[in-house]
């Protein structure tokens, strides 16, 4: 009988002894960064790491200084263990620290010498705290955790307090022109840095200096500053008590009850189980849940909102990061409820226009494709939003489903749906000159009178093209007989429409109804030659497969010539230092996407790139440290 | 004039990087009176500061909006009327081509320099402008000497290289209109004009930068005809 017990003991004994730091992120935690060292330090050995310049500021940073002859390997960070960056929110503060594997404690408290061993009330756990900061030591794990309480409800409970001791207002008196202002300078206003570049001399007019004259302050300013004063330190104090209080009951769920993200969220430890260098993780639903705008929502229309977070319950993101021998991958899977991931499926579900590839350029410096069925969208969201906001009994809620379901009866669907089917394309070509004009002072040699003359000139611009599938051309058509009937700056071109001076009071944008798309463009080639698209010179065969054969998009960027193509003009002299480093790392970037089930949409994000590297985290490291250097 | 300061702040502005056109035209009369027109002429850069203008903010620093310049000018202006000796100022812009004038006229070269010393202290909010100590322009009723203001010598050894080398490309024109006719100057790059009654003086703003005595010269006019 006793054997039971033991077999437990043991099971704890060994968990306890095997502990991982991803055991030690909070179930609160929405969002997660997790990096697998093992795996990342197969592919970047610790010993290349801290030979980078850009490693010498982390180990100064770690070490305060004092970096000689130490690096990151010296500080007793555990690299077996997986490294976690987290982020949460709660309905009254907000969460966000990392965990990571200990190795070497005495060597950790050299890189966190600020922090002072504060008395445990876990058996076995050791507590360290900075200011806000704590470090909680859990056999080999090592959670650094920060939670803050949110300001409003910190204020709240001041208030609270405040008010119900009889004391008086502490604003009474203080010239604040809006609201808002005053909770910004509930932080330290008297030791905030003052602009005087931003000082305004006569929006100032009437309100003394404090520090000017020679003048003793009246006796109720000084009472006013006391109120402030005494105001803040209840503050500060009520602050301190919500955050300490706070703290303690994330660790008693997190140490003593063992109820952490990984057991909490099963999604989130498979995700663990991969073995890429790195996984992300972030949970929409919850991100809904505690959004900060929707209070107001929540607490006049709460069923409502109820409704919509059940609209939203399943939403999340998972992601893995892969570090191959000439690629970064990046793996996004993107999964939601059944209704929400209804109106996706139906809503992706779209036959791609063949029609979009003649009109983009093999020579296309950057591109990408979007099929969606708005129509298909539109139905199935009616089918399932409109049922949540009937059931709603609320006179506002009723009046916007009425105006939804008239709206629905009376407006001209198919035209509206067959002029936007929701299909975009859009490329961009690179830079060209184009021609504008400018004002130059002409002078007459005799007499050093000017003149302003208009010539011609030309400058830089990117170019690009933006299309969409369209059944109903003869809609946009209309608008635009009707625009150039009003200005002339609207002109029927016969193939083409023109808006002179469109773009940036500069460069001409032109429209182009053909072959069931309506294209904006400033690229005066494709108008006046290319109108039914670029034939031979539009995308190879290859490529243009691969956009078809992606889910509902596609996208893709040639870096080394969009780098070479970025005119220096638009830029100032730091960023053309990084482009120019950038230029040397030739890749091409690859978006795509699965098909959408009501479940999920994957999309797989690709960098690839040349050159002669070891492998793609050599590739990162240099790209960083050519950055780094670059802006020291 | 503080010409290398607008210079500095339409780069830092704008971040241009090519033809910046400037003209300091100053008509001077034989009491000492006279007349300003100062010109920026950006219309070669249209589409970048059209798309600049765009942005909310640009390399961290907020980017003004039209309307925000606009009031700024006014502020300008109405700063620069208020000063004693300084009357009929007019500003103009052209947000289409972005051309920016300043016209006004003085009593006396004296009353310019020091108003438009005191509308840049106050611009500052009265912060302290050693640089101001300096005196670029004097008239003395038979020769004027015109300099460049410390300030802009200062402020010229802080442009980045890659900001000078880009501003090869415009024009610095500054004219100095008489009554009378002149007899000789001395900066050798000066030419005069048909009947001899205004000097101008052509560079670059990069030569400017490079040579702050560039522009420097001693104008000596003909004796006033009773």
């Amino acid at each position: 009988m006793k054997f039971i017990p033991l077999f437990i003991s043991l099971l704890l004994g060994h968990a306890l002894v095997a502990q991982k730091s991803e055991l030690l992120i909070p179930k609160d935690a929405v969002t997660v960064f997790s990096i697998n060292n093992i795996s990342l330090l197969q592919k970047i050995s610790m010993d290349d790491l801290v030979k980078y310049e850009f490693m010498e500021e982390v180990q100064q940073e770690l070490f305060d200084g004092s970096t000689t002859g130490k690096t990151v390997k010296d500080a007793g960070i555990d690299f077996d263990q997986k490294l976690n960056i987290f982020y949460g929110r709660g309905d009254a503060y907000e969460v966000s620290g990392f965990t990571f594997g200990v190795k070497n404690e005495e060597q950790l408290f050299r890189v966190f010498d600020d922090f002072e061993k504060l008395e445990s009330p876990y058996p076995g756990i050791s507590f360290y705290g900075s200011y806000f900061n704590n470090l909680i030591l859990r056999g080999n794990s090592a959670l650094l955790i920060r939670v803050e309480p949110l300001g409003e409800k910190v204020d709240e409970m001041t208030d609270s307090i405040w008010y119900s001791r009889g004391n008086e207002n502490p604003w009474d008196g203080y010239a604040y022109e809006e609201d808002d202002q005053l909770s910004d300078s509930l932080s330290f206003p008297e030791t905030e840095e003052f602009d005087e570049e931003e000082y305004d001399e006569e929006e100032n007019e009437g309100i003394e200096d404090p520090s000017a004259g020679e003048e003793e302050p009246e006796e109720s300013v000084i009472e006013e500053d006391l109120n402030q004063k005494n105001y803040f330190e209840l503050r500060d104090s009520v602050q301190v008590v919500m955050q300490t209080e706070l703290l303690q009951a994330i660790c008693n769920e997190l140490l003593l009850n063992n109820v952490n993200l990984v057991n909490s969220d099963l999604r989130f430890a498979e995700q663990l189980t991969h073995t890429s260098e790195g996984v992300f993780y972030l949970d929409n639903s919850r991100n809904i849940e505690k959004a900060k705008g929707l209070w107001y929502f929540q607490s006049m229309f709460p069923s409502l909102y109820n409704d919509l977070q059940q609209l939203y319950a399943e939403n999340i993101i998972l992601g893995d990061l892969l570090l191959k021998e000439n690629s970064i991958e990046f793996l996004m899977e993107a999964r939601y409820g059944k209704e929400l991931g209804s109106i996706y499926q139906k809503m992706n579900d779209s036959k791609f226009d063949k029609n979009v590839l003649k009109y983009i350029p093999e020579s296309n410096t950057a591109y990408f494709t979007y099929n969606v069925d708005m129509r298909e969208a539109y139905e199935q969201a009616y089918k399932v939003i409109m049922p949540i906001l009937t059931d709603e009994r609320n006179p506002q809620i009723s009046t916007n489903v009425l105006t939804l379901e008239l709206l629905n009866e009376f407006v001209n669907k198919d035209a509206l749906f067959g002029t936007y089917k929701g299909s975009l394309f859009g490329t961009f070509n690179g830079i060209k000159k184009i021609k504008t004009t400018k004002i130059v002072f002409s002078y007459d040699e005799e007499t050093f009178d000017y003149t302003e003359e208009e010539v011609e000139a030309e400058e830089d611009m990117p170019i690009f093209t933006l299309g969409f599938t369209t059944e109903r051309g003869d809609i946009p058509e209309k608008v635009l007989k009707h625009l150039s009937r009003i200005t002339s700056r609207f002109e029927n071109r016969g193939e083409y429409w023109v808006y002179k001076d469109a773009i940036l009071e500069s460069a001409d944008l032109y429209m182009i109804h053909k072959n069931g798309l309506f294209i904006f463009t400033n690229d005066e080639d494709l108008a006046l030659n290319h109108v039914n698209g670029y034939g031979r010179k539009s995308l190879n065969k290859k490529q243009a497969k691969l956009s078809q054969k992606s889910g509902f998009v596609y996208g893709k960027v040639d870096w080394a010539e969009a780098l070479n193509r970025f005119p220096k003009d638009f830029f100032n002299a730091e960023q053309n230092a990084i482009i120019d480093a950038l230029r040397g790392k030739t890749g091409a970037m690859e978006l795509t996407s699965s098909k959408t089930s009501a479940q999920k949409t994957n999309f797989k994000l690709v960098y690839n790139f040349e050159g002669e590297y070891t492998n793609s985290g050599k590739y990162l490291l240099d790209l960083l440290n050519s950055i780094y250097v670059i802006s020291k | 004039m503080k010409i290398h300061t607008l210079i500095i702040l339409v780069i830092s502005i704008f971040g241009l990087s090519s033809c910046i056109e400037i003209l300091d035209d100053i008509t001077l009369h034989n009491d000492g009176s006279g007349s300003l027109n100062y010109s920026i002429n950006l219309s070669s850069n249209k589409v970048k500061i059209n798309s600049i203008l765009a942005l909310d903010s640009l390399d961290g620093k907020k980017v003004p909006t039209v309307a925000e310049i606009e009031t700024e000018l006014q502020q300008f202006k109405n700063k620069l009327e208020a000063q004693p000796g300084i009357h009929n100022t007019v500003i103009e812009y052209n947000f289409t081509n972005f051309i920016f004038k300043i016209k006004c006229d003085f009593t006396s070269v004296s009353a310019l320099q020091s108003g438009i010393k005191d509308v840049i202290k106050e611009l500052n909010k009265e912060k302290k402008i050693p640089e101001l100590e300096h005196n670029w322009l004097s008239f003395d009723g038979d020769k004027i000497v015109r300099s460049i203001p410390e300030l802009t010598i200062q402020s010229a050894k802080k442009l980045k290289q890659e900001d000078i080398t880009s501003l090869q490309q415009g024009t610095y024109t500054s004219i100095t209109r008489f009554d009378r006719t002149v007899e000789k100057w001395d900066n050798p790059t000066a030419t005069l004009n048909k009947n001899k009654t205004a000097v101008m003086v052509r560079t670059n703003p990069y030569a400017l930068s490079q040579n702050p005595t560039i522009l420097e010269n001693n104008i000596y006019l003909s004796p006033i005809k009773n």
